[in-house]
């Protein structure tokens, strides 16, 4: 009977053998592995199909991940954490970027940045300082990302467009406006913004508070907002998806959004019709950026990957090809990236004010935090002071 | 009588079709999206079961994506793993219902406490056990599948045994029968419908797995289906049109399957039946 | 019975194999963590250690970096600071030196020790001096770079049973317990009326019978995580047809409600779960239903009994032992419950649909501290425990047991 039972559990063995670990054909070339999100735009491939031309060292090899950036950061964790060498270079949201850091994760490439002769400052600065922990750098931008106030600008009176591009206005001064063009040119809301329980509410916390400076003041605000008449009722749903849905369907006058909302005005709001702002207290930073894995074998190997992801061409591509914001300083006067919101007068302000989300190695449990309390006080759940005291202990 | 029957029995009609209806309607409501343009899925178009500008290019996308694959990957996954937990659970279930042995009921607590706990903690360890053995991205994540349907199947089957009498085996044990083949000759067709049953569930419970398969198989060809659609989205948005697209792809040949061999499936389940 | 022999053990061990490797040992792990303030993020607690240990590679990296900030620098330093930055390249050199053949976390001890604890101080210095007598572009990273050194040495992080104290003094850890306790008792109390009402009609041979069970399994076949998708259109405030629906019925004031709500969000997930599991208390029920004998039933039928007299005074004892296991696997599920909430609600609004898995995943996965996420699932454990066993008390003395 033994021997039927190991026949048995041979068979299985058998049976679930034919999965096969794949064993790849012999390469020269070096294989770098690149985890990164699908994307919907070529820019992706393209990047990595122009870096494995440039060189014959390398191969660069795409892991897509999901784009639900939540669960990415939490299968990179699980890897990272695990001292795998599964992936050489790392895609990480701005926001992980310090925690990783903090964790030991990512290798400092300040010494390989010294070598190459490239300085900081050619880079966005805000990307960059979001990967910047205990004076080491760890990161180079893939892309930069902030936030903007989209407004109609065949709705919108001359004057008060000129106010908003200047930035020279108040939560209150859009208050009042979209109360005032609310309903005008077929639209049904004044004004759109991301209120979701998620960490959107955390970026445009950080934006109505300015930088957290006058909590207070920006809940009131914000709260002030939410029961107004000028935002949908549901607003405390909205994400970047209802947002932009309201906004290119010509359903809102205006918007809060990132970059990436312009490419989407084509047929019921056209770009002519639309003018970019920077935010009242300034625009949150986000975006992407890339490390190396410190457990890579081809550290080396991954370093000029991002060298040439970050650099000239790289950048090229993923605002090209992708419709991105370069993360490159020079691309930024260059015509050739043929990005139009580059040459827009309001968009190029907000760029000079942007303000980042509280940077710490524990960003994601004071994010949360920011979360579960605002959206309470939001919802009505909970009154104003605790909330404030609640924020205030987390931050600190 | 016959007439308070009649109403008792138009009753139960209205009651069943009521609660069909119900249960039909959110894959209906995703059906119909399915066919609606993005515009639609949102906004204006939102409430009309038809669509205006109907479309199938929802499911253009989601075929060219590899829904199909992401299918075959989970029958196999899920029928791996049924066939394996049930059989283990099976000669398990077996030796508790029949044999007396020390720690008998330190090994049911042990099975208990194991379904106690959240999935969510086996997946650190079990990935860096997958590295190690070069297992990530290949169907042995089946194994540790185990620890989500094990413990259900044997508390299935135990009980399960438990119900069927004696008399029978004793007989076989007479006659000079093994163990184990009292179990499979005797014991297995008796118990066909309690066996039947587990299956399905482990199947359904591997079909539904989601946080195993995406951290262990990062490689696009072994994802399953909840895996795949859950790569339907941008950074800032989720592509309904295609998320029920897949949905409604997925869901009609297990419907069919179920609709064709329904009959023989019940057969199964009332032939295995115990008589006495 | 019999006892069982070596033979019967075969029977057993793949069982104990499987479960052993895919379930008890990463449960001591577990269990492990629960006793260590362990945090990924912070290079000082992401190792168990029960004694100070000194970490090599952090060392070496800052070490490393002191002297490349310094030596960077170079022009900014005056004439006379040069033989200086020499001085701390040599220094830093040395040091790595007896650090050589080690890496990862050591112990350090005897002359290792004093030897590097001296050579730490002198860089110390020496970098304090270039930090507080001249200005330069590292200035502040230099600064940074000497601090994170520091975190080189790092402590035990054995806490014993600190983080349990905590945890039960977390309002969140209390708040989360309620939601888990509302979410399972609710929605496996509807979850066991209508799957044995759903039973009973499988179980009984009508017209149209394979229309209904095939057309009953369509929820349990579409993936959890799918279906919470699913539902989340279903419900969306505006664009939602069931929120749509609901408000316009008036059993909702607002369609936005619903999952911007406590109550309705929480409702919204119970009517989820309830949707997507029921057939599957219904096949567990069934199963049970299918082996009571035919005969019991004629027996009753000649003895006159009415049809919800045989269902209650017959056929609902005799199905005891399913209904137990049924109820209890549904509860264990439903205790646990992940999927549906985290992609429905993900625990909102204002965590008000956060349950122990939601919490216990945010504080491991999102915010990297194992050690108390491990022990908000150890609490958790213990109170499905708790209810298993009641159950298993009230419901009947041991289903596992042969009559």
């Amino acid at each position: 009977m033994k021997r039927k039972i190991s026949l048995l559990v041979a068979a299985l063995m058998i049976f679930m053998s034919f999965s096969g670990i794949g064993v790849s054909a012999a390469d020269e070339r070096v294989v770098i592995k690149w985890a990164t999100q699908a994307d919907t735009t070529p820019a992706t491939q393209i990047l990595i199909d122009e870096f494995n031309k440039s060189q014959s060292k390398y191969t660069v090899q795409w892991v897509q991940m999901t784009n639900d950036s939540g669960q990415m950061h939490d299968q990179l964790l699980t890897s990272l954490s695990a001292k795998s060498s599964e992936y050489d270079v790392l895609s990480m949201d701005v926001v992980w970027a310090g925690e990783f850091a903090a964790a030991g994760y990512l290798n400092p490439i300040d010494r390989d940045m010294y070598a190459a002769g490239l300085k900081k400052t050619l880079y966005n600065a805000g990307s960059m300082a979001a990967g910047n922990y205990m004076g080491k750098q760890y990161t180079l931008p893939l892309f930069p990302d902030l936030g903007l106030l989209y407004f109609r600008s065949d709705i919108v009176s001359t004057a008060d467009a000129a106010k908003l591009v200047s930035g020279k206005y108040t939560y209150k001064d859009l208050a009042a406006m979209a109360k005032k063009y609310k309903g005008k040119g077929g639209t049904t809301d004044g004004f759109v913004y991301q209120s979701k329980q998620y960490e959107g509410l955390t970026c445009n916390v950080t934006e109505f508070t300015g930088a957290f400076k006058d909590i207070k003041g920006g809940l009131e605000t914000m709260k002030m907002f939410t029961t107004s008449d000028f935002v949908p009722k549901n607003i405390l749903s909205y994400t970047e998806a209802e947002t932009h849905n309201a906004f290119i369907n010509g359903k809102a006058v205006f918007a809060r959004n990132w970059p990436y909302q312009y490419a989407m005005l084509t047929e019921s709001v056209k770009p002519s019709q639309v003018g970019i702002a920077p935010l009242p207290n300034g625009s949150t930073v986000g975006g992407w950026v890339l490390g190396i894995n410190k457990n890579s074998k081809n550290a080396a190997g991954a370093f000029e990957f991002i060298q040439y992801a970050a650099g000239w061409t790289g950048q090229m591509i993923m605002s090209r090809r992708g419709a991105h914001l370069p993360g490159y300083n020079y691309l930024l006067n260059d015509e050739r990236v043929g990005n139009p919101m580059l040459k827009i007068e309001g968009f190029k302000n907000a760029i000079k004010t942007t303000i980042s989300r509280p940077v710490s190695p524990q960003y994601s449990k004071t994010s949360d935090i920011i979360q579960v309390n605002v959206h309470k006080y939001l919802s009505g759940g909970q009154d104003l002071n605790t909330t404030v005291k609640n924020l205030q202990n987390a931050l600190k | 009588m016959g007439k308070n029957s009649n109403r008792f029995r138009t009753m139960v009609s209205v009651l069943i079709s009521l609660y069909l209806v119900v249960i039909v309607f959110p894959f209906v409501w995703v059906m119909s999206a399915s066919f609606k343009p993005t515009q639609e899925i949102f906004g204006e178009g939102a409430f009309s079961i038809v669509s205006r500008n109907p479309t199938l290019e929802n499911y253009v996308n989601v075929l060219q994506n590899g829904i199909l694959q992401a299918m075959l990957n989970s029958f196999i996954v899920a029928g791996l793993t049924a066939v394996y937990v049930v059989l283990v659970a099976t000669l398990a279930s077996y030796a508790i219902s029949r044999f007396k042995f020390r720690g008998k009921n330190l090994l049911l607590g042990v099975i208990l406490a194991v379904s106690m706990f959240p999935q969510m903690i086996i997946v650190g360890p079990i990935y860096n056990l997958f590295m190690k053995l070069n297992l990530t991205n290949s169907y042995f994540v089946v194994l540790p599948y185990s620890t989500i349907t094990l413990p259900v199947a044997v508390f299935i089957l135990v009980t399960h045994f438990n119900k069927i009498p004696m008399a029978l085996e004793e007989s076989a044990t007479i006659d000079g029968a093994t163990s184990l083949q009292t179990l499979f000759r005797i014991i297995f067709p008796l118990a066909a419908p309690g066996i039947f049953t587990t299956a399905i569930i482990v199947f359904i419970a591997a079909w539904n797995e989601f946080l195993l398969t995406v951290t262990l198989n990062t490689n696009k060809s072994y994802h399953t289906v909840p895996v795949a659609i859950s790569f339907l989205r941008t950074q800032f948005t989720i592509l309904w049109g295609d998320v029920a697209a897949s949905t409604v792809i997925v869901t009609i040949p297990t419907l069919i399957v179920v609709l064709l061999f329904q009959k023989q499936i019940v057969a199964g389940l009332i032939s295995g039946a115990v008589k006495e | 019975m019999k006892r069982m022999g070596f033979k019967e053990l075969l029977f057993i061990l793949p069982a104990i194999v499987i479960i052993a490797f895919f379930s008890l040992w990463p449960i001591m792990k577990v269990i492990n963590y629960s006793f260590f303030d362990y945090q990924l993020n912070d290079q000082q607690k992401s190792e168990l250690s029960l004694d100070e240990k000194f970490n090599v590679d952090l060392f070496n990296e800052n070490a490393d970096y002191v002297a490349m900030f310094i030596d960077m620098n170079r022009d900014s330093f005056p004439e006379d600071a040069q033989g200086k930055v020499d001085e701390v390249v040599a220094d830093v050199n040395e040091l790595k030196m007896l650090l050589a053949d080690k890496s990862g976390l050591i112990e350090l001890s005897g002359g290792l020790k004093k030897q590097i604890g001296e050579q730490y101080a002198k860089l110390e210095s020496e970098a304090g001096y270039f930090v507080s007598s001249y200005d330069f572009p590292d200035r502040e990273n230099l600064k940074l770079v000497m601090e994170d050194m520091g975190k080189c040495f790092v402590r035990s992080n054995f806490i014993g049973l600190q983080g349990y104290y905590n945890a039960i003094k977390d309002e969140r850890v209390r708040t989360a317990l309620g939601n888990t306790v509302v979410f399972t008792f609710v929605s496996v109390a509807f979850e066991l009326l209508l799957g044995m009402g759903l039973a009973l009609i499988m179980n009984k041979a009508m017209r149209g019978q394979g229309l209904v069970r095939a057309v009953s399994l369509i929820p349990w076949a579409i993936p959890t995580t799918v279906a919470a998708l699913m539902w989340s259109y279903l419900y969306d405030g505006s664009s939602g047809i069931v929120a749509h629906i609901l408000q316009t019925l008036h059993i909702v004031r607002d369609s936005k409600d619903l999952l911007l709500s406590g109550g309705g969000a929480m409702a919204s997930a119970i009517i989820a779960d309830v949707w997507k599991t029921t057939p599957y208390m219904a096949l567990l029920l069934l199963a049970g239903f299918q082996t009571i004998p035919a005969v019991v039933y004629e027996s009753a039928k000649i003895d006159g009994s009415g049809t919800f007299n045989t269902f209650f005074k017959i056929t609902l004892p005799l199905l005891k032992p399913s209904i137990l296991v049924a109820l209890l696997m549904r509860t264990l599920d439903a205790f646990r419950v992940f999927d549906l909430i985290y992609v429905l609600t993900g625990g909102g609004p204002g965590g008000s649909t956060e349950t122990m898995s939601i919490y216990a995943y945010k504080t491991m996965f999102q915010q990297t501290n194992f050690g108390y996420g491990s022990i908000v699932v150890i609490l958790m454990v213990v109170f499905v425990a708790l209810i298993a066993a009641f159950y298993i008390k009230v419901l009947g003395a041991n289903v596992m047991e042969r009559d």
